[in-house]
């Protein structure tokens, strides 16, 4: 201390430079040194045993006596203690400068930074400006800090270039060890660096001593030093520890912060910490790095679980620690980055961007792609959002479907057509998804149909309302079809309004109307995920390889859910990919596309064997088949102009513009091979279609047996079309520039294809929805009986329809969406069946005690109530009326009713359902977009600047 | 390949062809929509025998029972058990359920359909309650028949055996006319909460305290008209039940000795009804029509007899008040032939007949609305030989009718079936052939025919007067029509 006082004082340096496997370069490293302008007064080397003839360098530049050769596990603390240890002390003012091999100083850093010096006597550790190697402009360092859980701040945003914005002497927490130049005294009183950490921190934790000793540590940005972050950037191997780098950086990291605090501040720094690293571990098992989640966890551990070290440290450091951390506590990063970062990071990464560990100030953004505008967030966000045109036409779809579905919204209940009314929460149909044995209806132990699981997923996250996710799937299906089409061909056709054309047209398809008019859960849902299909399926066939086999999985992924909810998905998809793998000879493609189609045979296993069984199941969809719902005798016209008949389809002339326009688009020469293939989909889509729409599909509970909708096929064989026509639409614009004739036909070609989307919305609002769906569908339990059905009583419905008489048996509640699909067994089937007709009939006998044992305690009629059925039943001495009016008639069975016994349910249901969880959640975090992965290997941006030792 | 999708036209036509072929693919395969609907709907009702048949007689005291089921009835094995509740009440209060078990007397177990069964039952018996299961239910039919030649009674009175039902409507003469009695009888396990509902000519009858009675599982009560409604002349009585099912029959013993019989139960309120057997031969034949809409209603009468259809002078348009019966007076308007009455109107109706024999002491029998026999009708008690006389009254009020009849006697070989038409808008009188001793008849409708409306009348001539008693055919209880039925969950749904 006593030397500090004298400003006058004349300073000696000592160089010290430790050189590790550092060759390349080494030499502008000490020609740097050796020219400067303030020349030091020693340089001494050590050499970590080097194998690339860097000795060899040194000693020919330094001479022998100044090089020590130390062994290769040396590290650089170690390395300088060992130089210091046989150095006797220089006079006057001593400085050590210390200098990695890979950081070139400029000629006169020394110089500034002694005059730093001069400047404040109280400094005692002085840094220069770091810039990078290779791009000499760009600033790596003015000074480094650390918050609260460890976390390095540079200050800096990511490749910021020099323009001198930090100019200046500035007080900062600490500085690199690379260029450090720090007083021998200080040095001495603070113990040098800490042998425990051998690499990563040991600089801050050095800085952090020496400001707590009383003295200051400074950047000086007029010296400036080039460094490579060899080490960090790995260009060479750090072997100085067994441990992954990463988790030594973190492990040091919690230490320094945890050591150098003062008591108050740890336990709020330990407990963030704690919080702080479970939250990173799962973001990071998300972002598919587990093997960094596992170092982040164990980095956390090994600190916590070695407390007499840390104790240790801490009683080590306990001088001036308290007194000096108000000085220290302006420098740290405050509390509220970290919560920032981690806000950014999850925003980054729901857009889709790469995963950055290293925060915001090493972040390299991507350059956003065309289209990308819908997905990122940043400062302009509101202003692009609101005038894009994706956002503009999903507005404006929503507008056109809130008008045309006013008579359902609002309604008590949405049900009708093959849309049973939807009634339960979240939590029933997770029930019904995961029981063995379903008592709904006569009981089964059928497996569940996999949407349910989906529907119960999407109401959990909206608050447990089944209501809310049915509506928006059915009822939004126009404008989210619309924007996932719009989105979905950002990377196939170029121009927004091309896109907006196609997605307008799509969206507003016969087939979508036709959907939402019929009830059709199923169609809604997978219109909505086909374009997303194809930009899926285009990435898999044509992007590099991790992206490609990202898409891979996400494909296989959404598949599964689209056959879930519309089997036909499948089958359609599964022909086309494999042709693709036939056509895309690329290495990868076929790994892709079994993966694709993989997943959902995995996902969907039990339920898809019955469907393999009885494959007419696969034109089905999720919800009812009734004959009403489809035309049984579809005109030829009708199937080529894409409407699929049935309730809510426009008149057939409304597409005639849109099937002309990608008519059209076969004239045009380029993308000849393009527009081939979308044809070549669009006619596979419509003969599906024929075939769907010709094919007698009988259902589960073999009521029905009627045509199949050809509403998906159709939905395919269009947007192959509509691709197609986008594909050409760049003409159209060349055209119109040409002028004359050519301007005019393109006004025309624009003005048919536009005729589509305009004339199905207009359509679809002077016509509503009449559709036999509807926003209040009635109970069809009474609440006479729902009160009485409390043990699990059953319910026999009747409803004559045309003659015929249906039957369904409910167990004191109206069926879940889920539940329609669960066919009930033919045995008990039958013999309800044959026991419910004999009742209507009022032929006697003892079909009632056939109810009762199946546990049947009420008849209910619904509307229409004959009076020759009301009277049958009335003539049963098993029956007692309980009430009767021409809307509803509700009988009792006078005689006791048993209820058959549940029967054990199958170990297996419950472990294959863990099974399917544990399959999806591995998935969906392969199908995620993940951490960038374009940089090869390096997967954290530099932490920390350090070349070291290594055996 | 590839230059053919290189050149300009190429793909074009390339895919116009591909069009055109799906295009004649698709209409090729398309079906026709009617063939496609008839497939649909390809399932018809299935008529099945019915299993199980509970009727009662309600007071076959002094009467003479019969019960028969039509041999064709299906195969297999069936019983039909003769109980006779014992301590019967003639015009008591009625009996307690609890005691009606201790005296109920098991009068004989059928197990051959095919043969009428026939027993005098003595004198203070309470309602017989025939219950058959199996092939002896199916068309199982059993009417009562008293027939008194002096006396208070002094005449025929018939009564088809009904089996209990939620609702049952019989239109007759008033207690200001009649002795009329309610017979109510609960042969079912449940309860039976019975309102008695009366509408009079002067519109329907506040009901008092005593209209709402409990019939114990098995108990059977007398009622008097009286009690419930002194006043009216001419009534139409609905017994309905609030929960269970009762049996409901109604005697009148006309007041002044001018004859008794039962009310046969009459259809249900319709806006078309009707009423067949309305006797040929002298005497007052007097037609009821009760509304209980709550409007006015206008009510057009059309009668069919043997030579078609008939004008009724002055008579063709009632007007019958809300909640009120009408009398309309026919005595002269048919003109003494057999007819059969059909009623037309806006609101739902139900209509009566009352018909008086000749003589210084006449008879009276009541017929009413029916129902058509479209799966076949039986008559269980009827006979023919000297000065008594049974005869069918078949009405085919829309298009041609044909039936077949069989007669099933008591003992000995049936004599075969004979066919018979009946013109459309006639109305034909059949003579039933002459047998010895009680016989049952079957009429079956024979495919092709038009509805058929009928009635049984059976008349003798005894001393002072002919006595006759009607009774209109009721669907025979052989046939349920069981409908095609599918389990859909659709059916939750409107």
């Amino acid at each position: 201390m006593s030397i500090t006082d004298s400003r006058r004082t004349h300073h000696t340096v000592t160089a010290i430079v430790v050189s590790h496997d550092g060759a390349r370069w080494l030499g502008e490293t000490l020609d740097g040194l050796l020219r400067q302008t303030r020349p030091v007064d020693r340089v001494v080397a050590a050499d970590n045993g080097s194998r690339d003839g860097g000795a060899d360098l040194l000693t020919r530049t330094l001479g022998s006596d100044a090089v020590l050769a130390l062994p290769r596990s040396t590290g650089f603390g170690e390395a300088v203690a060992e130089v210091l240890k046989r150095l006797e002390p220089g006079g006057g003012n001593e400085w050590i400068w210390l200098l990695h091999d890979d950081c070139a100083p400029d000629a006169r850093a020394l110089e500034h930074l002694l005059r730093a010096a001069d400047a404040d006597p109280k400094a005692g550790v002085l840094g220069p400006k770091l810039r990078d190697w290779m791009d000499r402009r760009l600033l790596l360092e003015v000074g480094v800090t650390v918050d609260r859980t460890g976390r390095r701040d540079t200050g800096l945003e990511a490749r910021e270039f020099d323009q001198g914005q930090y100019d200046g002497v500035r007080d900062v927490l600490s500085v690199s060890t690379a260029g450090m130049l720090i007083r021998r005294d200080v040095w001495d009183e603070v113990g040098g660096l800490d042998p425990f950490l051998r690499i990563f921190r040991d600089d801050l934790d050095l800085c952090w001593r020496v400001r707590n000793a009383g003295h200051r540590v400074q950047n000086v940005t007029r010296a400036v030093a080039w460094h490579a972050e060899a080490a960090s950037r790995r260009r060479r191997r750090i072997t100085v520890s067994g441990a992954h780098p990463r988790r030594l950086e973190r492990r040091n990291a919690l230490f320094v912060v945890l050591a150098n605090l003062p008591t108050g501040p740890l336990l709020r720094a330990l407990l963030r910490n704690l919080a702080g690293s479970v939250v990173r571990a799962v973001i990071l098992l998300l972002a598919k790095q587990p093997a960094n989640a596992l170092d982040e966890v164990v980095a956390f551990g090994s600190v916590l679980a070695h407390p007499w070290r840390l104790l240790r440290a801490r009683r080590a450091r306990a001088a001036g620690r308290k007194q000096r951390y108000n000085a220290v506590k302006r420098l740290l990063t405050p509390p509220g980055a970290g919560y920032r970062r981690l806000v950014d990071r999850v925003q980054t990464y729901l857009s889709g961007g790469p995963v950055e560990s290293a925060g915001r100030h090493h972040a390299v953004v991507r350059a956003p792609e065309d289209g990308e505008e819908l997905l990122t967030d940043d400062a302009g966000a509101t202003r692009r959002i609101v005038g894009d045109p994706g956002v503009l036409l999903f507005a404006a779809l929503l507008a056109v479907t809130l008008v045309a579905e006013r008579g359902l919204l609002g309604g008590a209940r949405l049900g009708g057509g093959a849309l049973v009314p939807v009634t339960g929460g979240a939590a029933d149909l997770w029930r019904l998804y995961t029981e063995g044995y379903h008592p709904a209806g006569l009981g089964s132990d059928a497996w569940a149909p996999p949407y349910v699981a989906v529907l119960a997923a999407l109401s959990s996250v909206l608050l447990g309302k089944t209501w809310l996710a049915v509506s928006v799937l059915l009822l939004g299906c126009v404008p989210l079809a619309g924007l996932s089409a719009y989105a979905a061909t950002r990377g196939i056709v170029s121009g927004r309004w091309t896109r907006v054309w196609l997605a307008s047209s799509y969206a507003l398809l016969p087939v979508a109307t036709g959907a939402v008019a019929a009830g059709r859960l199923g169609t809604a849902v997978v219109f909505v995920l086909l374009p997303v299909y194809a930009a899926l399926a285009t990435t898999l066939l044509s992007g590099e390889g991790r992206r490609a086999r990202r898409a891979a999985w996400a494909l296989g992924l959404l598949l599964a859910v689209g056959t879930a909810f519309a089997p036909v998905v499948y089958p359609l998809t599964l022909l086309l990919g494999a042709l693709a793998a036939l056509a895309f000879p690329r290495r990868g493609v076929g790994v892709s596309v079994a993966i694709a189609f993989g997943v959902p045979a995995v996902l969907l296993l039990p339920w898809l064997v019955q469907l393999v069984a009885d494959p007419g199941r696969f034109l089905l969809e999720a919800g009812l088949h009734r004959p009403e719902l489809v035309d049984p005798a579809l005109p030829a016209e009708s199937l080529l102009l894409l409407s699929p008949g049935g309730p809510g389809t426009p008149p057939l002339w409304v597409t005639a513009g849109l099937i002309a326009a990608c008519l059209a688009a076969l004239l045009m020469r380029r993308n000849r091979m393009v527009i081939a293939i979308g044809w070549g989909v669009a006619l596979f889509g419509v003969l599906v279609a024929v075939l769907a729409g010709r094919i007698t599909v009988t259902s589960p509970g073999g009521d029905t047996a009627a045509p199949a909708w050809p509403g998906v096929p159709l939905a395919f064989a269009a947007l192959g079309m509509l691709v197609v026509a986008a594909l050409t639409a760049g003409r159209v614009t060349e055209f119109r520039a040409a002028g004359g004739l050519r301007r005019l036909a393109a006004l025309l070609v624009v003005a048919v294809a536009f005729s589509t989307p305009l004339l199905a919305a207009g359509m679809w609002i002077v016509r509503g929805t009449p559709g036999p769906i509807s926003g209040n569908a009635r109970d069809a339990v009474p609440a006479l009986v729902a009160a009485n059905s409390g043990g699990g009583e059953r319910t026999l419905l009747l409803r004559s329809r045309g003659g015929a008489l249906t039957f369904t048996v409910l167990r004191g509640r109206m069926p879940l969406i889920g539940e329609s699909d669960i066919p009930s067994p033919d045995g008990p089937r039958e013999l309800v069946g044959v026991a419910a007709a004999g009742l209507v009939s009022g032929r006697g006998g003892d079909d009632a005690r056939v109810l009762a044992a199946h546990g049947v305690r009420f008849v209910v009629v619904a509307s229409p109530v004959g009076p020759e059925v009301s009277r049958a039943l009335d003539s049963q001495p098993a029956l007692a009326r309980m009430s009767l009016s021409r809307e509803l008639g509700v009988w009792r069975l006078t005689q006791p009713v048993g209820m058959p016994p549940v029967p054990p349910g199958d170990p297996w249901h419950a472990r294959w359902l863990w099974v399917q969880a544990l399959l999806v959640c591995v998935v969906a975090v392969l199908a995620a977009p993940g951490s960038r992965d374009e940089d090869g290997p390096v997967q954290d941006r530099p932490e920390t600047e350090r070349e070291l030792a290594a055996r | 390949m590839k230059s053919l999708i290189e050149n300009r036209f190429g793909l074009l036509v390339l895919v116009l062809v591909a069009l055109l072929a799906l295009y004649g693919t698709a209409a090729a395969t398309r079906p026709d929509r009617p063939g496609e609907r008839t497939a649909g709907a390809a399932a018809q009702p299935r008529r099945v025998p019915i299993s199980s048949v509970t009727a009662v007689c309600p007071a076959p005291a002094d009467s003479r029972v019969g019960v028969v089921t039509p041999p064709d009835g299906g195969g297999g094995p069936g019983t039909a058990t003769i109980t006779a509740e014992g301590t019967g009440t003639g015009d008591g209060e009625g009996d307690a359920g609890d005691a009606g078990d201790a005296g109920d007397k098991v009068l004989d177990t059928l197990t051959a359909p095919g043969r009428l069964w026939q027993k005098e039952v003595p004198a203070g018996s309470g309602p017989v309650t025939v219950a058959a299961t199996g092939s002896s239910a199916a068309g199982l039919e059993a009417a009562q028949t008293r027939r008194e030649t002096s006396g208070g009674q002094r005449g025929l009175a018939g009564v088809r055996c009904v089996e209990p039902t939620a609702s049952t409507w019989l239109v007759g003469p008033g207690p200001a006319a009649a002795d009329v009695r309610l017979y109510l009888s609960n042969p079912d396990p449940a309860r039976a909460v019975v309102e008695v509902l009366v509408y009079s000519g002067e519109g329907p009858v506040a009901g008092d305290t005593g209209s709402t009675i409990i019939l114990k599982p098995g108990e059977s009560r007398t009622v008097d008209l009286k009690e419930l409604a002194p006043s009216p002349r001419v009534m139409a009585v609905e017994v309905r039940t609030a929960a269970g099912r009762v049996t409901a029959a109604a005697r009148a013993i006309m007041n002044g000795g001018r004859g008794v019989d039962w009310l046969p139960a009459a259809a249900a309120p319709a806006t078309r009804v009707v009423v067949p057997g309305v006797p040929g031969g002298g005497g007052k034949r007097e037609l009821l029509v009760a509304s209980p809409a709550e409007v006015d209603t206008l009510v057009e009468v059309k009668a069919l007899t043997p030579d078609g259809t008939y004008a009724l002078k002055g008579r063709e348009l009632v007007d019958v008040p809300a909640g009120s019966v009408v009398s309309v007076d026919l005595s002269g308007g048919i003109g003494g032939q057999p007819a059969a009455l059909v009623l037309t109107s806006d609101t739902p109706i139900v209509a009566g007949l009352a018909a008086t024999g000749t003589g210084r002491k006449p008879d009276v029998a009541f017929t009413a609305g029916a129902a058509p026999i479209d799966l076949g009708s039986v008559v269980a008690d009827n006979r023919t030989d000297g000065k008594r006389g049974s005869r069918l009254l078949l009405a085919a009020p829309e298009a041609e009718g044909k039936v077949s009849v069989q007669v099933l006697p008591r003992s000995g070989d049936a004599p075969e079936a004979f066919e018979l038409g009946v013109a459309a808008s006639r109305v034909k009188e059949v003579k039933l052939p002459e047998m010895d001793g009680s016989f049952a008849v079957v009429v079956l409708p024979l495919p092709g025919s038009g509805p058929v409306y009928g009635a049984r009348v059976m008349d003798e001539r005894i001393k002072d007067g002919l006595a006759l008693t009607v009774q209109p055919l009721a669907a025979a209880r052989t046939w349920a029509l069981v409908p095609p039925i599918t389990e859909s969950v659709a059916a939750v749904l409107p």
